[in-house]
């Protein structure tokens, strides 16, 4: 009982029958939040006209050696060779960004400073201010240069293909074109990648893309053929670096699409953009850039030709060095305002048929599974009772993202083959069936025991009294959390991109992401989950007044 | 029809029910007197299966209960409550089906009649109870007495031929325990074989074939009403009747 209240902040009554609709803790802000919140900033947006005015020509350089510190954001998470702990001593950090950062800073009279920070949100972290500088393989994109200055490359990247090693049907670009006898391709990338804008531009009608969070989630899919992934495209750092950790992958073909690694900084910070690209240039000049790239096997021909060619905001400008992949010979076109919700709405609007199809099929296997929960902990025999308990504390106890890796990276090492929407499905549907169990549980505990005597006084069979009395008494009182809880799931299917299922939220990060228009598709995302949660707060209004006139007739 | 042989029952360090013997005939309206906590309620709900018992022998015609939990004394138990029907104190309707869905239930789910034979059995039942023009009501808006009359007609509807009446009448008005006794006296006089634990001395007085006065887990003095009201034999009888009758 305890613990049902526990995730609902207020008891399900327990004694006289009624229904307790308690609010869940996953409701939003109250009214009074959020009028502090829209006076802090206003409080804020004065402070900062004021800043602005006194120090016009303020530039992140000054901050930088004022404080002495240039903080480098990274993404600790994608690891090696680019940022990762030292497997000989994990309190420190080592990888060629890692050596490259102490070299700039260095050169800039300053210490290098890491601060992490998820990898997508990265151009934020600058953007806001609490970074001066991102260095984490981004590769130099028209879109990045228009919203950020972007450096000389400090890195010529290219684009490796890799599949499982033993598998023959794969062992060059052009069977990428001969689709597998599942039909199409699949190729693991990260969202959002080059490797995904290359195979798009060039690939785009023979593969079917899988967009992966993390660079050892995709190439592990490979190895395990989870969900028919038959091959990723990496950068070939990571397929150099992973070549030992991954040994049931192989290198196919040639690498493809050249482009560079830039580091971001704030399109205002002219000047620190200036003495970073010295930096580089610098390092470049006297061979130290060679040296910490060869430290890590990453020091190749291609990086001999540098682009040194800068823009008018002394921004990088690949011009000497013809780049052959699609991101840099596609014409970049900020798209914002109404051409951005007429060019990709229809998109956000088809991810959110996704959401609604998680939520719909996951929310009635949730209940079914948290029902058959809680009956065989209140009625079943002592063991079993037992195991259900453990289970809805595991499963409670436990995050989502963990239970989604597990079904989809587990299971196909055991051997089951799952799809990422069948493995988002069940991981949503186990994860709300340990609360919809508790909901059901407290609601089940508030029947009067004359109920179920009078039932079995009837000559009704356990089980039979169960269905016939017990559990729709109960169901009518679970009504209210139960579809608090379906509103809940409803923005929880966004974790699901963990898993690569593109659904609402991930469509906007990918799409505010490449046209840069963060407010207009955020808007439109807000809308269309408000579209989505609101019917269904309709119904629980609506449900709610009809029970309460059934008692009261 | 209903034997009983040295039941006991011990619960949480207390012996409810210390040996009872008992026999109930067919046709016979056995009253269950005394003070509270006598072990009156326990011994009614033990025959039923709601209380379990540690020691002795039920049977209910030729069906035998024994205290031992086997997959076999959950077969008879079955068995038994199909032929006994039961009243509580509470009522315990079912609050989320109607006055006629409370009454075709167990016909219905349990004895799986056809439901028009099962609904013309109901009405009938109702009528008897004086509550046909309630069928689609709901028992929530439903008094005491209203209630309790449905729920005599629920047990009914299995055609029991054993009705426990467990304090029917406590949770009433005198208005409505008036309603209430009528129909369980009218049950009476048409033979119904019953056990009812009550307070209402006036029932026991005037309808009541034997009349069992159980103090303290044991049956103190049993006997035709008359002989019980005019020459009690036990004082544990005497002191009752002295706090009991005005």
């Amino acid at each position: 009982m305890e613990r049902a209240m526990e995730r609902h902040g207020e008891p399900i009554d327990g004694s006289a029958g009624r229904a307790a609709v308690a609010p869940s803790r996953r409701a939003s802000p109250s009214p009074r939040f959020a009028m502090r919140s829209l006076l802090v900033a206003c409080v804020a947006s004065a402070l900062i006209g004021f800043g602005l005015s006194t120090t016009a020509l303020a530039d992140g350089l000054d901050d930088v050696r004022a404080r002495g510190v240039l903080r480098w954001g990274a993404d600790e998470e994608g690891g090696g060779p680019y940022v990762y702990a030292d497997p000989n001593d994990r309190s420190r950090r080592i990888g060629f960004e890692v050596e490259l950062a102490d070299l700039i800073a260095s050169r800039l009279g300053v210490r290098a400073e890491f601060r992490q920070g998820q990898w997508d949100k990265l151009p934020d972290l600058v953007q806001r201010g609490d970074i001066d500088i991102v260095l984490n393989g981004y590769e130099w994109t028209p879109a990045w240069a228009e919203r950020f200055g972007t450096s000389i490359p400090y890195y010529v990247y290219e684009l490796q293909l890799l599949a499982r090693s033993g598998d023959g049907t794969l062992s060059d670009w052009s069977d990428l074109k001969a689709p597998s006898e599942r039909g199409k391709r699949r190729i693991a990338v990260l969202g959002g990648s080059a490797a995904q804008a290359y195979l798009e531009q060039n690939h785009a009608d023979s593969v079917e893309l899988v967009l992966f969070d993390g660079v050892t989630d995709a190439m592990r899919a490979v190895e395990l053929n989870a969900d028919g992934i038959d091959a990723t495209l990496q950068d070939l750092p990571i397929a150099v670096f992973f070549a030992d950790g991954f040994p049931g992958l192989a290198r196919v073909g040639d690498p493809v699409g050249r482009g560079f690694y830039t580091i971001l900084v704030k399109k205002s910070d002219r000047r620190l953009l200036a003495a970073i690209n010295d930096a580089i240039l610098a390092a470049l000049r006297d061979g130290s850039l060679r040296a910490v790239l060869s430290n890590y096997g990453l020091w190749n021909e291609t990086q001999r030709m540098r682009g040194l060619e800068m823009d008018a905001d002394g921004g990088f400008q690949p011009g000497t060095v013809r780049a052959d992949g699609a991101a840099e010979v596609r014409e970049y076109e900020p798209l914002r305002g109404w051409r951005v919700l007429s060019d990709r709405g229809p998109l956000l609007i088809r991810a959110a048929g996704i959401t609604v199809l998680l939520s719909c099929l996951a929310m009635p296997l949730a209940v079914l599974i948290g029902l058959t929960m809680a009956l065989t902990r209140l009625f079943g025999p002592k063991w079993p009772g037992r195991v259900a308990a453990l289970y809805v504390e595991v499963v409670r106890g436990t995050p989502l993202v963990l239970q989604l890796y597990v079904i989809f990276f587990l299971l196909p090492e055991m051997g089951i083959s799952i799809n990422a929407l069948w493995a988002a499905v069940i991981g949503l549907a186990v994860n709300y069936s340990a609360y919809e169990a508790e909901i059901y549980r407290a609601g089940m505990l508030a029947i009067p025991k004359g109920q179920m005597e009078a039932a079995l006084a009837l000559g009704m069979p356990r089980w039979l009294a169960l269905r016939r009395v017990i559990v729709p008494q109960a169901t009518r009182i679970v009504i209210p959390p139960v579809t608090n809880d379906f509103i809940a799931l409803f923005k929880d299917t966004a974790v699901c991109s963990v898993i690569t299922v593109v659904e609402l939220s991930k469509e906007y990060y990918i799409h505010a992401r490449s046209t840069g228009s963060v407010l207009e598709l955020g808007v439109l995302t807000a809308l269309l989950y408000l579209a989505m949660s609101y019917p269904l707060a309709m119904l629980t209004g609506w449900l709610e007044r009809r029970l309460r006139r059934e008692r009261t007739l | 029809m209903i034997r009983i042989r040295e039941l006991k029952k011990r619960y949480a360090g207390h012996d409810v029910l210390r040996g009872i013997t008992l026999g109930v005939a067919p046709g016979e309206v056995s009253v269950l007197l005394g003070p509270s906590g006598g072990g009156k309620s326990t011994l009614l709900r033990a025959i039923n299966g709601l209380d379990t018992f540690d020691e002795g022998v039920i049977e209910v015609g030729d069906l035998r209960l024994t205290p031992e939990p086997t997959a076999e004394r959950a077969a008879t138990l079955l068995r038994i409550r199909r032929r006994v029907g039961m009243v509580f104190q509470q009522f315990n309707l079912f609050p989320h089906r109607t006055v006629l869905q409370n009454i075709i239930e167990a016909p219905v789910h349990v004895l799986r009649k056809p439901v028009d034979e099962a609904v013309a059995e109901a009405r009938r039942l109702l009528d008897r109870v004086g509550m046909l023009a309630k069928s689609d009501a709901m028992p929530m808006n439903l008094s005491g007495g209203q209630q309790q009359r449905v729920a005599i007609a629920r047990a009914l509807a299995m055609n029991p031929e054993v009705m426990l009446f467990d304090e029917p009448t406590s949770a009433l008005d005198p208005r409505t325990t008036a309603e209430v006794i009528g129909v369980i006296a009218d049950l009476a006089s048409a033979g119904q074989t019953m056990i009812v634990v009550t307070h209402a001395m006036g029932f026991a007085r005037n309808v009541a074939h034997q009349v069992h006065i159980m103090h303290e887990g044991r049956i103190a003095e049993s006997g035709p009403p008359a002989r019980i009201f005019e020459s009690p034999e036990t004082t544990v009888t005497r002191d009752f009747l002295r706090e009991a009758l005005p």
